[in-house]
């Protein structure tokens, strides 16, 4: 909201500086956004008469001027516009000048003709962004004046932005108020107009308010013989600087008014008032009226209007009808000012997709007893500026008159809120700051709310007003004599913790990536029907992501688009599933993505890049770090490659999946195809990590190795291999892996050589080589009759 | 030692100053010392001479003997500790080569910042809560109060899902969970995604929230104000601060916490648009119609809460631009932190 200094002192005498103004409204919750000084950065601009204009001898579309600017001799000017004529009075940047966009005039030669200034548009003065040619000065514009005294445009305007809770405060005596209270300076206006006029209102129209509720105050005055036309200058420089456009008259008065004292009103043309009688009343279904705007609006019964006998004239508080507004041909009108239920107008609005300034104030709540003030401060002003006669009277339905609202304050409780000490008498003495009257009752007060107040209704509204007059900052700092409850961590928050630091020493860049997914991408990606947005940004962010799979294969495509091929990245984050009931679970996933290679800096050997088992040890490494017991299973997600991927299990439930991502899902030329992703159920494995176990002794004895190098057909499984040696190795087996696959040559067709490596040892006696070598035999024996595998 | 002796060992020495390998060293030892070394020789000529001459001479040959043996094993070692350095020091690589080591990688800028903000409150004896993303409109909204049709509703613009739930779009209705299910004297901090309708360049349509709440009996203003005091200096270092009145429908009174802006010290610049504050929180005492909301009773206790973006945090201390970048998953942006 746009407020002017000088505006505001209309109510309220103040010498401060604009920056000091402003700093005083921050501090008490009006936060102002901007100062805007429009004369502020526009110099050496003078009111200039043109005296002559005549073709620019070698350019057909500019004009050759001779401009008194009351400074010895006219000034010869170049101008490219065409809006001029000998005898206006225009703005004109002098030699030196600059303007508010940061040019600056220097003496110039325009197609071979000396130009010595510029005469200027309103946009060029930085006060519109109106373009349409010179600005044309008032004929009685003083030559030679200062452009910023002559438009005064010494202005300070505030940009304040005004909470949803304030609605008292949208308007200049709004803010004219809470700087009195600030600066405990008397706040003062003119009398506002009366009563007074021709005949009687109660001839000219009746008022019948069908809901009380929703409208519990209607007032309505009428003027003949009104001159629609345009609005004197003042007004119109007062709405312009304020951003509102200005109208006609009767529009400017009556949006003149709701920037002035915080109240909306309307205007009807009262010829067109069927039976004279407005009636406030819901909507009809399929109900239609064209407002100001020119759009069709279809109506419902949760909708406010104001009507005559045969037709819904306006919205109540959003926006009037076409049909019925004031027109150059108007003669006769009818002012209304109002109050309705702020509900009712937001749902109205949202209803409609219309919010006006008026619906942003009644939404806010507006005063009461402005009723009768607007209406009558709107006919003085109307009969000076139009001429217009006003009806004696307001016709004023306020069936049920609205009380003040009391608020009980104890003094103890104001004290214990915010941390200080005051005595009644103080909070009593910054209350009526914001003339807020109380009365006391012993220690405690009773506080009396202005009906403009609408904020204010529990005794924590009354506290926040104490502490925003005694100052935020005049509060001390302590800090809480308490002690909390005790919660500890959850295993999923600890086990978070511990992954992020471990996957990063492993060398792995944290990503995040958003919770929603395109409904488009490929169907691959979502394992069932997804959550849905009623209200997605847009279709790419519209289905709530069921695992994070996706985001992952994006952020690597991404970055290999970008010629960044050698990735690793993880994601922690929620996967959301449908529930029961259309309610919705949750779940705690971590992703991760592996793309080139993990070690492309390392000169020493040639680095290898990521395959399925460089994945499926990474999963291994983090169940181990956890102490999870998993087991692979044959995954059948239809994202990764049928034949490169796992299942992840935990006891008997699946715990997550990881594998080659699909080829067809490789749709750039410039994707590798070893691209791996995999996902784990952090619940799962929250829930599955082992407690502490005992610790084991360290063996005194010694062990026996053996290592076992072996010519396997390729289709016999590293699994049954190693459950014979396990198998034979019985309780003496300490450890047994796979540390050599060769395949090639010196090998025979269709076969592979393995070589394990196995440690024996017995924990009550040494072990001799006497005992291991029938177990070796065995193992022997049985690898080549159950699984044809030889020794090599 | 005779005099005949001790030329020999004059002898000795100077052909041992001479030696300069392990090798020459032998030699000597040889010489001198060996079967038929010239020391050897002068002990078997001791058979010939009489008893008292060979109480004597043995013992000048022995003292002799000894001391070439001293002086050959001290040049030995010496020479050999010689020897070995000279060979250690020809297995020099080249030392400019890098180091083969395993590539660290990243915590996101925005875990970074969200988990020291939460080791100071941690410290400060809070502990750390967690609520749904999609979350109950009550939860949300009305136990907030918020209720529907209330202009405070513009302040955050929602995300809705077909069942009727929404994005949270704040953390706030952790509070009224952690509220639920414990009672009193509690402080927590809670830290999430949230959600809203808005996107740009300083706006994502999900960025993370810290919140925080106290509640006691005789819990103030001026707890409040010493608690997030206290928060912004471990955070921002020691400066100035200020409380400005603001609005929010859960607290009342309501705050906007302002520190001295970290880039220009107050002077004024383009990231605090020349005003030398910047905004880090938003505070307040927790209205009691939220107490009412969880069944708290209102007279006994008071509290304050607050909450903060996290991602905003990260931006300024790390001088990001575009809210975007950190959820673009950009290796090269990423890389950085």
């Amino acid at each position: 909201m746009k407020v002017l200094l000088s505006w505001l002192k209309d109510y309220i005498d103040i010498n401060e500086t604009p920056e000091k103004i402003a700093d005083a409204l921050n501090m008490t919750g009006l936060e102002v956004e901007e100062i805007i000084q429009p004369g502020k950065n526009l110099n050496n601009v003078v009111v200039g008469k043109i005296l002559s204009r005549d073709p620019h001898p070698d350019a057909e579309k500019l004009s050759l001027c001779s401009v008194d600017v009351n400074r010895g001799q006219p000034l010869q000017i170049v101008c490219g516009a065409n809006n001029m004529k000998a005898g206006d009075k225009v703005p004109v940047a002098m030699i030196g000048a600059s303007l508010p966009s940061g040019f600056e005039i220097s003496k110039a030669k325009i197609r071979g003709i000396e130009s010595s200034g510029m005469m200027c548009s309103k946009k060029e003065l930085g006060i519109s962004e109106e373009h349409g040619g010179l600005y044309i000065l008032d004929e009685n514009s003083q030559i030679g004046q200062d452009i910023v005294s002559a438009l005064s445009l010494d202005e300070v305007i505030f940009e304040i932005s005004v909470t949803p809770n304030r609605g008292d405060a949208l308007s200049h005596l709004g803010i004219a108020r809470e700087l009195s209270a600030i600066f405990n300076l008397p706040l003062h206006r003119d009398p506002l107009g009366n009563e007074d006029g021709e005949g009687s209102v109660s001839d000219s129209v009746s008022i019948d308010i069908r809901d009380r509720e929703l409208c519990p105050r209607y007032g309505a005055r009428v003027m003949h013989n009104v001159k629609v036309g345009p609005s004197p200058d003042w007004m119109r420089e007062r709405l312009e600087k304020a951003g509102i456009r200005s109208i006609n008259n009767v529009v400017d008065v009556t949006n003149y008014l709701m920037l002035d004292i915080g109240h909306p009103m309307h205007a009807f043309d009262y010829n067109l008032v069927a039976g004279k009688k407005v009636i406030v009343r819901q909507a009809g279904k399929d109900e239609r009226l064209v407002t100001l705007d020119k759009v069709e609006r279809h109506l419902d019964s949760t909708m406010l209007v104001i009507a005559d006998q045969e037709k819904p004239m306006a919205i109540a508080g959003v926006m009037g009808g076409l049909a019925s507004s004031v027109t150059d041909a108007t003669t006769s009108i009818l002012l209304e000012a109002a109050f309705f239920n702020p509900t009712t107008v937001r749902v109205t609005s949202k209803r409609l997709g219309l919010m006006s300034d008026s619906s942003y104030r009644f939404e806010r709540g507006t005063n009461i007893d402005n009723v009768p003030i607007a209406l009558n401060e709107a006919v003085r002003l109307l009969k000076e500026m139009t001429g217009g006669q006003p009806v004696k009277g307001i016709a004023d339905a306020y069936p049920k008159p609205e009380v003040l609202r009391q608020i009980a304050v104890r003094t103890r409780r104001v004290n214990r809120v915010i941390g200080i000490n005051l005595s009644p008498a103080q909070i009593e003495t910054l209350l009526l700051r914001l003339k807020l009257d109380t009365k006391r009752d012993g220690e405690d007060l009773v506080v009396s709310v202005p009906p403009y107040r609408h904020d204010l209704s529990i005794e924590a509204d009354i506290i926040e007003e104490v502490a925003r007059m005694y100052g935020y900052n005049n509060i001390p700092t302590t800090l809480p004599a308490i002690t909390s409850v005790l919660q500890l961590p959850t295993p999923l928050q600890k086990l978070e913790k511990r992954l992020r630091s471990h996957l990063v020493s492993c060398g792995f860049n944290e990503i995040m990536t958003y919770s929603f997914i395109p409904t488009a991408i490929d169907g691959c990606f979502t394992e069932k029907k997804p959550l849905m947005l009623q209200n997605p940004l847009s279709e790419d962010l519209s289905a709530m992501r069921t695992s994070l799979k996706w985001g992952m294969f994006d952020a690597l495509k991404r970055n290999i688009l970008n010629d960044e091929f050698n990735l690793r990245l993880f994601e922690i984050g929620k996967a959301f599933h449908p529930a029961a009931g259309g309610m919705s679970e949750e779940h705690a996933r971590l992703c991760i993505g592996f793309s080139g290679s993990a070690d492309p800096k390392n000169w020493r050997k040639s680095s290898e890049t990521f395959d399925l088992f460089t994945v499926k040890g990474l999963v291994q490494n983090i169940a181990d770090l956890l102490k999870v017991k998993i087991r692979y299973a044959q995954g059948s997600c239809s994202v990764f490659h049928p034949a490169l991927q796992m299942e992840l299990m935990v006891g008997k439930a699946p715990a997550g999946e990881f594998g080659q991502v699909h080829p067809n899902l490789l749709d750039n030329k410039k994707m590798p195809k070893c691209i791996f992703i995999a996902e784990i159920d952090l619940n799962r494995f929250a829930a599955a990590i082992e407690g502490a176990s005992r610790m084991k002794a360290i063996p005194e004895l010694p062990a026996i190795r053996r290592d076992l190098a072996l010519i396997a057909p390729v289709s016999v499984a590293h699994r049954d291999i190693l459950k014979v040696l396990t198998g034979e190795g019985k309780t003496l087996m300490e450890d047994c892996y796979l540390f050599d696959v060769y395949q090639g040559k010196g090998i025979p067709e269709n076969c592979r050589s393995l070589a394990f490596a196995m440690t024996f040892r017995d924990q009550k006696k040494t072990l001799t080589d006497e005992e291991i070598q029938p177990v070796i035999a065995r193992m022997v024996s049985r690898l080549e009759s159950e699984l044809a595998v030889k020794l090599r | 030692m005779s005099e005949s002796h001790e030329n020999l060992l004059k002898q000795y020495l100077a052909e041992k100053e001479a030696a300069t390998t392990t090798a020459e060293l032998e030699a000597l030892r040889v010489k001198y010392l060996g079967k038929k070394g010239e020391v050897t020789e002068l002990l078997k000529g001791l058979g010939k001479l009489s008893i008292e001459e060979r109480k004597t001479a043995g013992a000048s040959i022995n003292e002799l003997k000894n001391h070439i043996q001293a002086s050959l094993d001290e040049s030995m070692r010496n020479l050999a500790l010689k020897e070995q350095e000279q060979k250690l020091n020809a297995e020099k690589p080249d030392h400019s080569m890098p180091g083969i080591y395993p590539a660290s990688g990243t915590l996101h800028p925005v875990i970074q910042v969200a988990q020291e903000v939460a080791d100071i409150f941690l410290s400060m004896g809070f502990f750390m809560a967690e609520g749904p993303e999609i979350e109950e409109e009550y939860y949300n909204f009305e136990a907030l109060n918020v209720p529907k049709n209330h202009p405070a509703r513009d302040m955050q613009d929602t995300f809705y899902l077909e069942s009727g739930q929404v994005l949270r779009t704040q953390t706030s209705p952790v509070q009224i969970r952690t509220m639920e299910a414990l009672n009193p004297p509690l402080k927590m901090i809670a830290l999430g995604k949230v959600f809203r309708k808005d996107s740009d360049i300083t706006h994502s349509p999900m960025f993370n929230q810290m919140e925080g709440l106290v509640v006691g009996e005789n819990i103030s203003m001026s707890d409040l104000k010493g608690t997030l005091a206290m928060f912004v200096e471990n955070m921002f270092g020691k400066r100035p601060f200020r409380f400005r009145p603001s609005f929010f429908p859960f607290t009342e009174p309501s705050a906007e916490m302002d520190i001295q802006c970290i880039f220009c010290e107050g002077k004024g610049c383009k990231v605090c648009k020349g005003t030398g504050w910047m905004e880090v929180l938003g505070c307040g005492m927790v209205n009691p119609k939220v107490f009412e909301a969880v069944k708290y009773d209102t007279e006994k206790y008071t509290g304050f809460a607050f909450g903060m973006g996290i991602d905003r945090i990260a931006m300024l201390r790390y001088g990001i631009n575009d809210i975007r970048l950190l959820f673009s998953s950009d290796i090269r942006f990423l890389r950085q932190f």
